[in-house]
């Protein structure tokens, strides 16, 4: 288990290592660079040659990267061209505002999505079935922002009842109450789409699970259904489940840009949209650093909980799973 | 009209409609195929005062401005975006500001006391300060303040994107603590507007080498940041709000009614409209076209559709080594006529614009002192008379129906940036258009930097569809059209015409503005005749307010001035109690 690890996190640096090496050189490489966009181009060249050179421009891209690597291993993410802001001062609090609209939608998706899956393998093609297919079509088939729009035509302009957007009302920041009453749309939309495919695979998980020989043989056994479900066909169905919910959680993070716009969320997806317009490096270097961090722990995580969950998973041994 | 902000706006444009789908491209397609009417005047449905004479100012109340991006820093050396600049006109105060009709004012809000002296030969500029004006710290503001902002400005070290401005200052003395005599190395009418300046306190900033300025914490950090002008900068939570509360210390005889400007960032214009619509904002400065219908029917919005000071261009690149085989399709006069007979303005304005334009014949704007007016050429939308130019210059119809002249077809491709929709409708119109007169004219749409960095700075294209914003009031044109601004300056085609660079530089050596103005219309006529572009419209975004805000006729919002949205701001109050 400890090789296991150290070898996978070994494995993430290097992999770490070649993706900031490829982003840092494809944002340089793309025409246009932070200054094109800050600058009046009535300014003399001189002027421009010292502003490059404020803003360490003018070196090359690999001595940029060498610098930017060393100040990161030092904890420092950089300053924005633009106004010379640290960048974490811009980036953490995204990163907190999206981790709470993001958890709490993914935990409520999960708590809805799976019961219901394991439900529907007992009762297929049942009411709740129906419904589920239902949900899922709509969750696949509709554009997120446009059923945003919608919940927010409905229920802040014409009901009036919940807040059109933002995180908080103005003066009321940090109100347990009034965040809640402006996660329920953002949330609502992003459920949606979470749980369509969530009751899909655990239903279809549960079903190829519930034909496999020791599930008859239990039955044959006359254990009760219940325990067959819960027992014996639950640990192993819920395998593929994991491990796909823990491989889309960092796309959920940044796919939320477009809900997040739609709601004024104040967060990381919006953010990198707006750095990337502006080609604020540093800002854009240190999400992608985020995001794939998180795509590498979420891999990592999914295979250690494919291993508690079902124990015909060895981790460490050479040769991979023992049967 | 120093356009240096001219490619910075449709930046800021970008940034707004390029992150989002919703909306933005709804198709409202133009018929380019019917025959445009003569000019009319746009519809008017601009805010009236909003209030009657016997209703009185209410004092308190929190205004709630909205944006699609945050500012960079209210440090007036270095801010010159658009948001910058709408929080910087809350908090920092101008040292001479602009009145309605683009002009040099004087107002209670302005620092200067009276408008500047210029001396006889042109030469010499002084100015005279208000004595009682003070930073919201209570720190007196003074000549002081005047010669450090200049001179940073001024110095390349620090990095200023207003550098051009004060480029010919030669000397600057403090006569008194509120006067100050500036000396200029050569004759140079537009340094008058260029005083319309905000200040940086020097009492805070004086000694920081200028290299630092930059990073210097004044006009990041509201608690570290004085401001000169009726708000203080009271919190900036980033890329979501600004706080600014009325100034204990303004030093205005005339105070605002208004307590409290929240300054509120939105992630599109399409969620920012629909703020307005359920009234957490009350004021939005760019609704969509496309949303313009929905807004009228809340009816609780006042909307105003009166263009703002940009205008859009299609522009020749005259640099002959952009062409196949060294040719140049538009070296004949006639034939660039000729386009800008084919192409159907007024269509496009009635159709895409939704009557939020203006035809524009010249590069100066309509109304002001240096407009031309009608001694610019005029060119109607008709094929018939296109066709007839083509033919004059040589141009006769091949094989495939396009035409071609020494064996060139003429066909050529257009870029513009992606993600404005506006534009990307009227790029269709135009293709076909042209396509009507045997042009092939192929649109092609590409990121903004990368079109400013790898086409318009070099000067590497065929034609360029974009705009300019007349930030300055100044209508000086050289840095767009002379010989001196080839790329990467802002003449991207390579225009060259001499006669039009010695109009330019006699009208900025001529003092007296109606002498000016008589050269200008020279200006108009030649450049309108030998058209180096197709000036196509002066454009701006609808803009929505509340109905709970109220103010007399005098300081209601002006559309054709930057900023002009909160014109007379100081003047307005909340009205809750009549929705």
């Amino acid at each position: 288990m400890t090789e296991y690890l150290v070898r996978r996190v070994l494995q993430a640096v290097l992999v770490l290592f070649l993706i900031t090496v490829v982003s840092f050189g494809l944002m340089h490489a793309a025409p246009g660079g932070p200054l094109k966009v800050m600058l009046s181009p009535g300014m003399s060249p001189e002027a421009q040659l010292i502003q490059m050179k404020n803003m360490g421009l003018d070196q090359p891209v690999y001595i940029q990267y060498m610098k930017w690597v060393g100040n990161l291993l030092q904890g420092d993410l950089g300053h924005t061209f633009k106004n010379n802001v640290p960048v974490g001062d811009i980036l953490w609090p995204t990163v907190w505002n999206t981790f709470v609209l993001m958890s709490v939608a993914w935990g409520l998706s999960m708590l809805i999505a799976i019961p219901w899956g394991i439900y529907n393998s007992t009762k297929q093609y049942g009411l709740s079935d129906q419904i589920a297919s239902i949900v899922a079509y709509l969750g696949f088939a509709m554009p997120t922002f446009w059923f945003g729009i919608m919940l927010q035509q409905y229920f802040a302009m014409q009901l009036n009842l919940l807040p059109l957007s933002d995180m908080y009302t103005m003066g009321k920041e940090g109100q347990v109450s009034d965040l809640i009453l402006h996660l329920i749309l953002p949330v609502t939309v992003l459920t949606l789409v979470n749980i369509a495919a969530y009751v899909k695979y655990t239903r279809a998980s549960m079903l190829e699970v519930l034909e496999q020989d020791y599930i008859r043989t239990a039955r044959a056994k006359g254990m009760k259904e219940r325990r067959v479900i819960f027992r014996h066909a639950l640990r192993n169905a819920l395998i593929p489940v994991v491990t796909i919910i823990g491989l889309d959680l960092p796309t959920l993070v940044a796919g939320a840009a477009l809900t997040e716009s739609v709601f004024n969320w104040p967060g990381m997806g919006r953010l990198f949209v707006e750095m990337a317009v502006a080609r604020e490096y540093s800002v854009l270097m240190s999400i992608t650093l985020l995001i794939s961090l998180m795509v590498i722990i979420g891999n990592l995580l999914a295979d250690l909980i494919y291993a508690l969950v079902d124990p015909r998973v060895q981790l460490g041994r050479k040769g991979g799973r023992a049967a | 009209m120093k356009k240096g902000k001219g490619w910075l706006k449709p930046l800021a444009l970008l940034s707004l409609t390029g992150a989002l789908l919703v909306g933005c491209s709804s198709g409202n397609n133009a018929s380019p195929g019917t025959p445009a009417p003569t000019q009319k005047p746009v519809e008017q449905v601009a805010p009236q005062a909003t209030s009657t004479d016997d209703e009185k100012p209410i004092d308190g109340g929190t205004f709630t401005h909205s944006t699609t991006s945050d500012i960079v820093t209210i440090n007036p050396i270095f801010g010159n975006d658009t948001a910058s600049g709408d929080v910087m006109e809350y908090t920092q105060a101008y040292l001479y500001n602009r009145n309605p009709s683009f002009d040099l004012a004087v107002y209670p809000w302005s620092l200067a006391a009276e408008l500047p002296k210029i001396s006889e030969d042109g030469l010499t500029y002084t100015i005279k300060m208000k004595n009682n004006a003070k930073w919201s710290d209570g720190t007196p503001i003074t000549a002081d303040d005047l010669i450090f902002t200049i001179n940073a400005i001024k110095t390349p070290e620090t990095g200023s994107p207003e550098i051009t401005k004060y480029d010919k200052v030669k000397e600057m003395k403090k006569l008194d603590d509120y006067t100050v005599e500036i000396k200029l190395t050569q004759l140079y009418a537009p340094f008058a507007f260029g005083l319309m300046q905000k200040l940086a306190p020097a009492h805070v900033l004086k000694d920081v080498p200028f290299k630092d300025l930059q990073a210097h914490s004044y006009g990041k950090d509201p608690a570290k940041t004085p401001t000169s002008g009726p708000y203080k900068w009271s919190e900036w939570k980033q890329k979501e709000f600004h706080v600014l509360d009325a100034n204990p210390n303004y030093w205005g005889e005339k105070k605002p009614h208004i307590q409290k400007v929240v300054y509120k960032i939105y992630a599109d214009q399409n969620t920012q409209v629909q703020a307005l619509m359920k009234g957490d904002v009350d004021l939005v400065d760019s609704i969509p076209v496309t949303q313009l219908e929905a807004v009228k029917a809340k009816g609780t919005i006042n909307i105003s559709t009166e263009p703002g000071p940009s205008y859009e261009y299609f522009a020749f690149n005259f640099d002959k080594k952009n062409f196949p085989n060294n040719y140049g399709l538009f070296e004949g006069q006639k034939t660039r006529q000729a386009i800008a007979h084919a192409i159907n303005r007024q269509g496009i304005i009635d159709n895409i614009l939704k009557g939020t334009g203006k035809i524009m014949d010249a590069p100066f704007l309509p109304g002001t002192w240096a407009d031309p007016g009608d001694a610019a050429v005029h060119y109607e939308y008709s094929v018939e008379k296109a066709k007839q130019l083509l033919k004059e210059d040589g141009w006769v119809a091949g094989a495939d129906g396009i035409l071609a002249k020494d064996g060139n077809r003429f066909s050529f491709e257009f870029i513009f940036n992606s993600g404005n929709s506006r534009r990307e409708q009227a790029a269709v119109v135009i293709q076909q258009n042209l396509k009507e007169i045997g042009i092939e004219a192929k649109p092609k749409a590409l990121d903004f930097s990368a079109l400013v960095d790898q086409y318009a700075n070099p000067g590497k294209f065929q034609v360029l569809l974009l705009g300019w914003q007349l930030s300055d009031p100044d209508p000086d044109g050289i840095s767009t059209f002379g010989k001196k601004a080839f790329p990467p300056g802002n003449n991207a085609g390579w225009y060259d015409n001499p006669k039009l660079d010695a109009l330019w530089e006699k009208a900025v050596s001529t003092v007296k503005q109606e002498e000016r103005a008589a050269i200008y219309k020279e200006v108009g006529k030649e450049i309108s005749t030998n058209l180096p572009y197709v000036f196509m419209y002066q454009y701006g975004t609808p803009r929505g307010m509340t109905s709970r805000v109220k103010y007399k006729d005098e300081f209601k919002p002006v559309s054709m001035i930057p900023y002009g949205e909160t014109f007379g701001f100081l003047n307005w109050w909340i009205d809750d109690t009549k929705k």
